[in-house]
Formats: structure tokens, sequence, C-alpha cells
């Protein structure tokens, strides 16, 4: 059995290596896709980065750390680098490539999105929708807010939480927030509450007007605690309009309601993409970078619900807006197009209905 | 491999209901994955230890906070309970084999955890953290990888491992497996298990039970498909032992993770390369404590059908393989290989 023996070699050796990566604070290989660049695309990818975040501090870092150029295989056996003993003893609390002087994976490094804001809906006096069970929408919500904050940061992107505990935060707050750090996406989370649809399922809304009566009422719920007044409101709607960013908050909605739908239909077949759609949330109006709000499971469906009530559900749908959201960063292919096509389609044939 | 010098290896399986060490010095050990630290000062009198593990701390749990720290097969983040409740059960596996945690004077010991397959960066630096100066060496493998390398499935094998918090499906292509060849579901022991205490609920409900018997239940008489005998059960209804007839809650819970068992399965069949399909529909292992439910092996291969047949092989003794796997790695792993791999 030669050639078992030669297949348990090559898999402990990556193994061995998979461990190395996860020590020494890189994506472990199994979960890049790309596999390794060409130099002269690497180098690329620098130079775009640089302009692209030009002033950054991170940008310093990259600069002073040598970009990997090698398999890894061969790099980290003679990394310069902290040997691995050292590395593993000094670990910071929450191990992420944030602390600066780690090596940053210009594979991995986002490019043109940079910082993400990451907004747990509702908080304090604002419950949001709850099961009769008692789950509430607030909790869940800033449950996933964590944990796709801590996915995000581990991928190199810098993070900012609307709220970080159980505290009210306006709407106004939120998206004024996003404006002020510059922001270059912003992503709202919550969860939906379909009356009289046992259906249930996921969508994610983008910026927009809508002439739908049940979207009208979704939005007004959630624009509850918005603290604006209707004359503001006005004003805010007039900032719909068809520019770059509503397309690109469009492609981003796209990008993780397919990556949505691609990774939580494995875990439950029965859940259904409701689709991307457009209403006039307060968040979406008032932030001025691509924006999305994804109601990213019904606590109406009595399903989903109890799913709900398990981290690793939670956790699903974190690692599938990470997904959507490197996807969208990367302008890369992640989520395939099928998927995104199947999203699309479950919530038109829904629509027709 | 003669001259290597004296190293205990040792191989964990952290499970979410049990968890398991073999070691090189020929020592097995299963516990239940509870920990529990008494409530207080009375209870630390009474039970005369800091912390208690396993079954023990199950049969003191009125006296105990107590923590299945691996439910769902992640650690549940946020909560430093669960992460000091993983050190304490990691600490107690190794005390069985004869590892002081506390004194590393003697042998050098290198130790393979495996954790669930879709454990994240975060859990994984977690379990790092929690072994940390308890052990000498230590490589993290994920628990369906530490099962195919045990039962040397290596090659155009799925490795499907049924437990109590997930369901973790695995397509062994001779790589380590990447995240497009492997899925984690939520539909386990513990969902069968709320599923049949809702449903008996429903039937009797007069009749007083916890979930520990509901459990206990569906270990005896679990079943998919037509049932062979009747299942009855006797549990207090009004105050009197009687006698219940669950036979069709039992069918329904245990049947209630098909649907997605069965999707996942097809879903990561149809990703294999084309050639090799044929090749993997005929090796597909299911092991773990949920894959010894009556009928599910032979219902998992019916469902081949539709794309072509295949066969499906129920690891019979489901308790030792991931750690038995492990230990296998731990052996195997080249001496210059353990050594760039300081816990
Ligand atoms: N004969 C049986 N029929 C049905 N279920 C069983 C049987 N025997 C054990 N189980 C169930 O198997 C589960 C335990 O399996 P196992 O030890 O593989 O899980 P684990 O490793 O602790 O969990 P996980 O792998 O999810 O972390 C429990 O839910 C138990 O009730
Ligand atoms: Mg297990
Ligand atoms: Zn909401």
């Amino acid at each position: 059995m030669a050639n078992v023996d030669r297949v348990k070699r090559q898999l402990l050796r990556d193994l061995v290596q998979e461990n190395v990566d996860l020590v020494e604070g890189r994506l472990p290989r199994t979960l890049r896709k790309g596999r390794y660049w060409p130099l002269a695309v690497r180098l690329l990818a620098v130079a775009v980065l640089s302009v692209a975040l030009l002033g950054s501090s991170r940008l310093i870092a990259l600069w002073l750390i040598p970009q990997q150029t090698e398999p890894p295989h061969a790099a980290t056996a003679r990394s310069p680098r902290v040997p691995a003993k050292v590395a593993a003893v000094s670990l910071p609390e929450t191990p992420l490539l944030t602390s600066a002087p780690q090596p940053v994976d210009a594979a991995v490094f986002p490019l043109a999105v940079h910082t993400v804001v990451i907004d747990a809906g509702h908080g304090g006096g604002s419950t949001g929708t709850r099961t009769p069970q008692g789950t509430l929408e607030k909790d869940l919500t800033l449950d996933i807010a964590q944990r796709l904050q801590r996915l995000l940061v581990q991928q190199s992107f810098q993070v900012v939480m609307t709220r970080d505990a159980d505290r009210d935060v306006s709407l106004k707050e939120r998206g004024a927030l996003a404006n002020r750090i510059g922001a270059d996406i912003f992503v709202s989370i919550h969860l939906n509450w379909i009356e009289n649809r046992r259906s249930g399922g996921l969508e994610t809304y983008y910026m927009g007007p809508t002439d739908d009566p049940y979207l009208t009422r979704l939005a007004a719920s959630e624009n509850r605690e918005s603290g604006y007044s209707l004359a503001d409101m006005r004003r805010l709607l007039d900032r719909i309009y068809a520019g770059v960013r509503q397309e690109k908050s469009r492609k981003l909605a796209e990008t993780v309601q397919g990556a949505l739908f691609q990774s939580l239909g494995k875990l439950s077949p029965e859940i259904q993409s409701r689709g991307v759609k457009t209403a006039p949330f307060i968040v979406l109006l008032t932030t001025d970078m691509p924006a999305i709000l994804a109601e990213v499971s019904s606590l109406s469906n009595e399903e989903e619900a109890r799913l709900l009530t398990k981290p690793l559900y939670r956790q699903y749908i974190a690692e599938a807006l990470a997904k959507g959201i490197r996807a969208y960063a990367g302008g890369a292919e992640e989520t395939t197009p099928e998927a995104v096509a199947a999203a699309r389609n479950t919530a038109a044939r829904k629509e027709s209905r | 491999m003669s001259e290597k010098k004296e190293v205990l290896h040792v191989g964990i399986d952290l499970g979410t209901s049990r968890s398991s060490i073999s070691a090189s010095n020929g020592q097995r050990h299963v516990i239940e994955s509870y920990v529990g630290w008494p409530l207080d000062m009375v209870a630390k009198r009474v039970l005369k230890k800091p912390v208690l593990i396993g079954r023990e701390a199950l049969e003191n749990r009125s006296m105990l906070d107590l923590h299945r720290p691996l439910e769902e097969g992640l650690i549940k983040d946020g909560s430093e309970k669960d992460e000091a409740a993983v050190r304490e059960l990691l600490r107690h596996l190794l005390g069985l084999v004869g590892v002081d945690p506390d004194n590393r004077n003697g042998m050098p010991v290198r130790a393979v955890v495996g954790v669930p397959a879709e454990a994240l960066r975060v859990n994984k630096q977690q379990v790092r953290k929690a072994l940390q100066n308890a052990v000498d060496n230590l490589l993290i493998v994920s628990e369906p990888f530490a099962v195919a390398y045990g039962i040397e499935a290596l090659l155009h094998t799925m490795i499907i491992d049924s437990g109590a918090g997930t369901t973790d499906f695995c397509v062994m292509n001779g790589r380590l497996p990447t995240e497009e060849d492997q899925r984690t579901l939520p539909q386990a022991g513990d969902f069968i298990d709320e599923a049949l205490m809702r449903l008996i609920r429903g039937r009797y409900p007069e009749a007083k039970f916890s979930i520990h018997m509901v459990r206990e239940w569906k270990e005896a008489g679990s079943f998919v498909g037509p049932p062979k005998n009747p299942v009855v059960v006797t549990a207090p209804v009004n105050g009197k032992p009687t006698q219940l007839d669950i036979s069709q809650e039992m069918r329904q819970a245990c049947e209630s993770i098909l649907p997605p068992m069965v999707e996942s399965m097809l879903d990561l069949l149809s990703r294999v390369q084309p050639e090799f399909q044929e090749k993997v529909r005929n090796n597909i292992v299911l092991s773990g404590g949920t894959g010894l439910i009556r009928g599910l092996g032979p219902r998992l291969e019916a469902e081949l059908q539709v794309v072509g047949g295949g066969k499906v092989r129920v690891v019979k003794d489901p308790i030792f393989v991931g750690s038995d796997g492990g230990l296998a790695i731990a052996i195997d792993a080249p001496d210059s290989d353990w050594e760039r791999l300081s816990a």
C-alpha cells in the first residue's frame, strides 16, 4: 500500500502547514481561493492597494512586510519571521490580523473596500421582533454582528460597529457614524417578521422607493426610532437617486443575498430566498456609501426561529455575510453566478404570483 | 521509526456529548463532555473539588454551574466559562492517560485534537490557547479528517460523522479537505432529542419525563423506515408509572434529520470531479453515535439510487474512531513537523 503511505505523507505535510499558518495568523490555505498568485500580480495588487489606501497606516505595514511570493511551504520553512514557538506564546487575546506587525496576505486583502460598518439592528429599548418563546431580534442581530466582526477583522477589514452592546442607538446616529468615519460599505443586520406568511426566508434591501404595501409597513416598523422629523424624511427621500452609489448598493445586496441563500440553503433546504429589493429604510438613506439591510432569516418562521437559537446557525449567517462582503470587495466570483441568479429567480417567481 | 525518542502521543476527540482520548501508552478513555463548578461554598465543601467533569458533573448538577462547552460543535464564544470548561475537559482527559498538565517534567506530550469540520479559526485558536503549557506540541485537525485517517479512508471517500451537536460531511480526495469538501449541519442527536421530546409531549401531555430520559429512550429504540417492533417506554402519568407507545414519534423524530442529510450528501457528491463520483458513492462511511440509528445507513444508501446507487458503511463502534485517528496522525507525523508546532 505504498500509495496510501504517499497520500498520508502528503496529507500530514499539508496538515502541519495549515497549523503553522494558523499559529502565525495567516489564513489557512484550505480557506484561500486563488492559491498562489504570480509575483507580478502580487506586486500589482500591492501597488493598487497603496493607491487605494493612501494615507492609511496599514499601507506602511504593507510596504514594510515582505510579501509572500512563494508557496507557504517553502516560505515558512526558512522564514525570518518569528519562530512558531514565540508566535504561539505571544498570540494576542484575540489573535487577529489587525495587530500591526503581522503579515498581511495580499491575496486576501480586500481591494477598494477597507472599512465596513456593521449595524446590529435595534438594541436597548428597541427590541425589534420577537418569537413567542421570547427570542428577541436585538439580541440575535448583535450576536450575528459580533460574529461577522470577528470574521471580517481576521480577513484584514477595518470594522466599526454601530453598537457593541444592548443599548439604544438612533437610526440617525448609525448612518452619521458611518459617514463620519468614511466607511466604504454599510451592512445592517435584521431579522424578518412576515405576517401571515409561514414561508419565512431571507431578503436583502438596498435604498430605493417602493410601492409594495408590505414593504412600506416593514420600512415603517424598522424606521420607528429614526430620530427624524417628517420634513427630514422628505428631504432624505429626495436623496434616492439612481447614481453610482445605488448601483453599487444593488451589487452588494445581490452578492450578499446570493451568499446567504447559497449557504443557509444547505442548512435548511426549505429556506427561501425572497430576493433583493429596494425600500426606503432610514439607515440606507442617510449613509453616503453603498449600504444594504439584510433580513438574514425570519423569526416568524418556526423552523428558522428555532435554528436561530443555535450558535452554529448564527455562525453560518455571519460567514455567509462575510463571504458576500469579501466577494463584493474583491469583485471576485466567490459566490457563484448561479447562486446570485437563483436568489434573483426565486424572488421573481414569488413576486409574479 | 525505531529510533524515535520517548514521547507520549495522544489523539483527542472533543465532542458535544462525549469526548475521548487514545494514547500511545495503550490507554483509552471516554467521558461525557460536562464540566461543572460548585455553585457556592457549601457545594464546594460537599463536593470537595474545585471542578467536576463528565458523569460525576452530570450527577451532581443541582450543586453545579454546569457547562457542556461544545454545544453545536463550537466553543460557544463570548463565554469565558465555556473556554475554561474546554480547558478543564482537555486537562482531565490528559490526566486519565497519565499526563499531569501542571507538572510537565515527564515525557514530552504531542497531542492531536479533533475539532468540528467547520470550526473556525477563532475556535481553533481557543483550543490552542486551552492547551497551552498542558502539552508540548499540538496539532489541530478537523474531526471527520481524523476519522478518515484512522480508518484509512483517505481517497475518494465521504465521511458522514453524525454526533450529538452536528452532522459533519467530508469528502476525502487525497488532499486536505477544503471548505468546499465539507459541510456541517446542526441536525444531529440533540436535534432528534428535542424533536422527540416535543412529539411525545404533544401526544401524552400528562406524562412526566426529562430530556435525559428521552435521550436514553432514543438510544435504545431509534429507527428510520418501517417499524419492526413497537417502541414502548415507561414514564409517570399522574404519578403512576405508565407504558407509552412512542413508535410513531420515534420514527418521525429520527427521520426529521433525513432531508437535510440527504440534501447535503447529494450536493457534496455532485461537486466531486465526475470521474471519481462513482468511487465516492461506493465509499461512504457513516460514523458517530447518531449514525447508529437503525436503518439510517440503508436509507442513505437507498437515497443514492437517484444518482446511480452506492454503498454506505456504518462504523459499528464509533466511540474511539476519532481519537484513534488522531493518535494515528500523531504517531505518523515526522519529528521535524512536530517541532514546528510547539504548543
Ligand atoms: N443507538 C443510537 N441511536 C441513536 N442515537 C444514538 C445512539 N447511540 C448514541 N446516539 C446519540 O449519538 C450522539 C452522540 O454521538 P457522538 O459521541 O458521536 O457525538 P459527539 O462526538 O459527542 O458530538 P459531536 O460530534 O456533534 O460533537 C448522542 O446524541 C446520542 O444520543
Ligand atoms: Mg463527534
Ligand atoms: Zn429589524
